[in-house]
């Protein structure tokens, strides 16, 4: 790429540096192309700056303070004070760490990186807008696109982000002080994941949700216990209504919430809080591109539409991550980012995981791999299933955090494992042996017979594939 | 509700199609069996019905894309019901449950009880491979799932290679079980050309003397002392010089250097800057490809050429051609040549069959069904034209039209390219005289027809011979010599010259 006021052209241009953009910048840079990153704002995209890393600094900072405070059983007392500005100020050194080194990484590996923001001029040239006014603007010409624009999180009418007492998750990893009163809306994993943080911080909070359960994507007999432990926390339920307006009053915001349905309940609730987190989703940044004018198509979601090599309806222009559609995961955008950086230098890649893990990080926590029960069986196999409780788990136990279990699901044919879902201390961790031996094509004799070590959580997955088999030694099979 | 509609198994035992066109974009409303795709299997290009009446909710695979049976290409949300709500629940691991409310954008939610809109992943056929053997299936042109179906356990890198090439992994395997000292000299065999280091005894003793300096030398230059050949001794122990150490490392150099240019000129070899360009080798071409492969390595070909004077039949078809005008049919000479095939194979039993190999039997038609080859933009179609012998001319005529219009458009259905017993392909359309065409199996001959052309030939009458400009038609038999033998072509092909002099024979068929 030569810079001047002409325009440069490059192999592979690269639209976004979140997880999905940068990994497929520096992949396509290891494999001798030259590539061109144009980033409008920080490196890392949305899971460095606001997401999954921020909301994990918090999550870790606010459960520290809280089982400090909560650990009398073992003979702590102690009743810590949290200054949510210098957590913040934690928080934020952490973020930028990461997010530089991105930037270096990127810079060694060889990529180009361009400030700014990009629109399509048409399928072979794009024009990068530099920030600020009169800074004008360069043409690039490319062979190749990846588009990783990412997302951002869903507004709701009546509900605008111009008020400050009203936030989108963006926010709320951002308060200056932890709010009195603070009312979500939406029990996903962000609203959930939320909630968790500030209730242990001291918050009154509470959620709204239109469904009748909280993290309704889960079964409910992970979700319940995830609910149980918000609710022991102090997290105020309000399930079946949704959030309809709001008004400003003494400073703070008074929410109106009206019943999903008519038949379940008969009035409308009023909720007082000194923020309102709107956490209803997130939706595919696909409208600042001028992605017309490179003839690539959108569903009626605004996602780009791919095949399994990350292409779009155009031959040279692929899309990964969050605006490639659900779900969306850091990590698939990252698989998604190397298959396309690596079609285009001509290998045999492709999207092609047997699994995919997600894990939610509320309290406790969730890690899922594969299919459900319900899914396999609706797919025409029929599913077996093996199960252990934390409460057996003789290391739960002395990490006092034995809620929650393992749950492993195999074909009753074959016994190889499709999928596990487990609740409890560390499943955010724990899923990857599973997605590993899924990925591997593992039978439930390979996941039993494994010897884990003792005495650690992981024990759990040995015991639940033996269960699945009936040879489970610490529980009746 | 939310219906998702997975690729039917649109040829009969196909694993995959080339999804070619979308008919329906999302928020269209279909009815049911209303076409919603065109998807081109190793067969044909066949339209894709929707299954239910409802509305186009997402269309999950992209023009071009090669889409295994099984995968969800389309969801449809079914009458009578709203769309989704920007507040209902996301997909797990995703987005975040709403709220409740309506936005403007559509939402990415879907309600819990159809909740993971994974497609990608949920509907992903489960293959007992890790990842690296899955990728060495694709960088060997391997479908994974069909090696999963020849496998009951899990599959391994040896078990692709050998579903890619039967033979090599035999080598393979057998190779496994040399003794690891084979092993070893079949490593260290040189790749590339001998070297003078390499055409030295190779030595490896235990012990070798050296004064410092040669052991300094020896270090720096990386050279164990052990494997300098030598034929000194000192103290009854093999001595090194600084000498043979230095000629030893520049021995290795030069082989070293000599493997290096080897490598370079190769690479130079293989990367002339010639303009050129390169489109996937996919779909019907590489079938064609893969059945004339086949066909040519199966069947021990042999051509049978002759020629036939076709003067009375240049006649008959133009008197034939206004009658059939009249009947809106276009009347070539491709239905008479079908019509004679159909009559010489009537004549000929024994060229009416197929090889049944693995049953160890011939097997013999009573039927004439025939194909005629078509060329398309996309490569060579063959419909079939079915029991010519008990069908009229004009029928002939009517329906090969017909189906040679449907392969040109691609429209053609697996059903209409099936169960030939002879193909016929006319090369004489675009010219040429002579061909070696190849056996469309599993069917035991083909015909190829030149160019009707005017030639000089000897017209024998009254006893008079004469050298008249007679229209002359060439005939190239290819036939199997596994189950035919020369002279059953060649009676074959006098029985097709016989109807071909003389038209109106036909008309006894």
């Amino acid at each position: 790429m030569v810079v001047g006021d002409v325009t440069t052209s490059t192999d592979v241009l690269v639209i976004g540096a979140g997880p999905g953009g940068y990994v497929a910048a520096i992949r396509a840079a290891q494999l001798a192309l030259d590539v061109t990153l144009v980033e409008k704002g920080e490196y890392g995209g949305a899971c460095l700056n606001r997401g999954c890393i921020p909301s994990k600094a918090l999550i870790h900072g606010s459960k520290l303070a809280s089982e400090a405070g909560q650990a009398e059983e073992l003979g702590i007392y102690a009743d810590p004070t949290v200054a949510l500005d210098e957590m913040i100020n934690w928080k934020d050194g952490v973020v930028d760490q990461l997010t530089s080194g991105i930037e270096q990484l990127c810079t060694a590996a060889g990529v180009n990186l361009l400030k700014g923001t990009a629109e399509f001029a048409d399928e072979n040239k794009v024009r990068i807008i530099h920030q600020g006014e009169g800074q004008g603007s360069e043409s690039l010409k490319f062979e190749n696109c990846i588009i990783a624009t990412g997302s951002r999180p869903i507004e709701i009418p009546g509900f605008g982000f111009e008020d400050e007492r009203i936030v989108s998750s963006d926010g709320a990893l951002n308060f200056d002080t932890v709010p009195d009163e603070l009312v979500i809306v939406g029990a996903g994993y962000i609203g959930m994941e939320l909630a968790t943080v500030y209730s242990r911080l001291g918050s009154d909070v509470s959620v709204i949700e239109m469904l009748e359960q909280a993290l309704p994507s889960y079964e409910e007999d992970i979700a319940s216990i995830v609910r149980k432990r918000a609710e022991r926390l102090g997290v105020d339920f309000h399930f079946g209504y949704t959030a309809d307006s709001w008004a400003a009053s003494d400073g703070k915001a008074v929410l109106t919430a009206v019943p999903a349905d008519e038949a379940a309940h008969d009035s409308d609730i009023e909720l007082t809080a000194d923020r309102i987190l709107v956490a209803v989703g997130r939706r595919p940044v696909t409208d600042t591109l001028s992605i017309d004018d490179a003839g690539v198509e959108t569903n009626a979601q605004g996602f780009i539409p791919t095949d399994s090599t990350c292409r779009t309806n155009k031959e040279h222009i692929f899309a990964v991550g969050d605006v490639a559609g659900e779900p969306m995961l850091a990590h698939k955008g990252s698989k998604e980012g190397e298959v396309a950086a690596e079609v285009i230098a001509g290998e045999p890649a492709a999207v092609d995981y047997q699994a995919l893990p997600a894990a939610v990080f509320t309290d406790p926590e969730i890690g899922t791999v594969g299919l459900t029960e319900n899914e396999a069986a609706n797919k025409g196999m029929t599913p077996v299933t093996g199960e252990f409780q934390f409460q057996a788990s003789g290391r739960a136990l002395t990490a006092n955090r034995a809620e929650g279990f393992v749950r492993i699901i195999a074909t009753k044919e074959t016994e190889r494992v499709i999928g596990a879902q487990i609740v409890g201390p560390e499943a955010s961790e724990l899923i990857a042996e599973i997605a590993a031996m899924i990925e591997m094509g593992a039978k439930l004799e390979d996941i039993g017979s494994t010897v884990h070590t003792h005495p650690t959580l992981s024990e759990a997955i040995m015991e639940a594939a033996q269960n699945a088999r009936e040879k489970a030694i610490h529980r009746r099979n | 509700m939310v219906r998702e509609f997975e690729l039917p198994d649109v040829g009969e035992g196909v694993a995959e199609g080339e999804l070619l066109r979308w008919r329906v974009e999302p928020g269209d409303a279909v009815s049911e069996d209303q076409p919603v795709a065109e998807v081109e299997t190793d067969k044909a290009v066949v339209d894709v019905p929707s299954p239910v009446d409802g509305v186009v909710e997402e269309l999950r695979a992209a023009e071009g894309e090669m889409v295994p049976v099984g995968d969800v290409i389309i969801v449809f949300r079914v009458d009578g019901e709203d769309g989704p709500k920007a507040t209902e629940t996301a997909p797990a691991d995703d987005t975040t449950a709403g709220s409740g409310q309506q936005t403007e954008v559509g939402a990415t939610a879907q309600p819990a009880e159809e909740t993971q809109s994974e497609p990608a992943i949920t509907q992903r056929v489960q293959v007992p491979a890790p990842p690296s053997v899955r990728r060495l299936a694709r960088e060997l042109g391997v479908d994974i799932s069909s090696v999963a179906d020849s496998s009951s356990g899990r599959i391994t890198e040896p078990d692709v290679r050998a579903y890619a090439s039967p033979e090599s992994s035999t080598q393979e395997r057998s190779s496994q079980q040399t003794t690891a000292a084979e092993q070893r000299t079949q490593q260290a065999a040189p790749a590339q050309s001998v070297s003078p280091a390499q055409t030295r005894e190779v030595v490896d003793r235990e012990t070798t003397v050296a004064v410092p300096k040669t052991r300094h030398i020896a270090a720096e230059e990386g050279i164990d002392l052990d494997t300098v050949p030598t034929d000194e001794q000192k103290d009854g122990e093999p001595f090194v010089t600084l000498e043979a150490v230095q000629e030893y490392a520049e021995a290795q150099q030069q082989a070293q250097q000599t493997d290096r240019d080897a490598v370079v000129e190769r690479a130079a070899a293989d990367e002339p800057a010639r303009p050129e360009s390169r489109k996937p080798y996919k779909g019907i071409r590489q079938t064609i490809g893969a059945a004339m492969t086949s066909s040519k390595y199966t069947a021990p070909h042999v051509t049978h050429q002759d020629e036939v004077d076709v003067t009375a039949l240049v006649d008959a078809r133009s008197t034939l051609r206004r009658e059939a005008e009249a009947q809106d049919i276009r009347l070539t000479y491709m239905p008479f040549v079908m019509k004679a095939c159909a009559a010489a194979l009537q004549e000929n039993p024994q060229v009416n069959v197929s090889l049944d190999e693995a049953n160890e039997e011939i097997v013999e038609k009573q039927y004439y069904n025939i194909g005629v080859a078509t060329a398309t933009d996309d490569g060579l179609l063959v419909p079939v034209v079915e029991n010519v012998d008990a069908k009229g001319l004009l029928e002939v005529a009517s329906e090969t039209n017909e189906k040679t219009q449907k392969a040109r458009e691609r429209s053609l259905s697996p059903e209409e390219m099936r169960g030939g017993t002879f193909t016929i392909s006319n090369i004489g359309g675009i010219g040429g005289e002579y061909g070696t065409p190849i056996i469309n199996q599993p069917e035991s001959a083909i015909l190829a027809l030149g160019e009707i052309k005017k030639k000089p030939r000897v017209v024998e009458a009254d006893g008079e011979e004469t050298i008249e400009p007679r229209h002359i038609m060439t005939l190239s038999l290819s036939f199997d010599h596994r189950v035919l033998d020369g002279a059953d072509a060649a009676q074959f092909t006098n029985s097709i010259q016989k109807y071909l002099q003389n038209p109106n024979l036909l008309l006894l068929e």
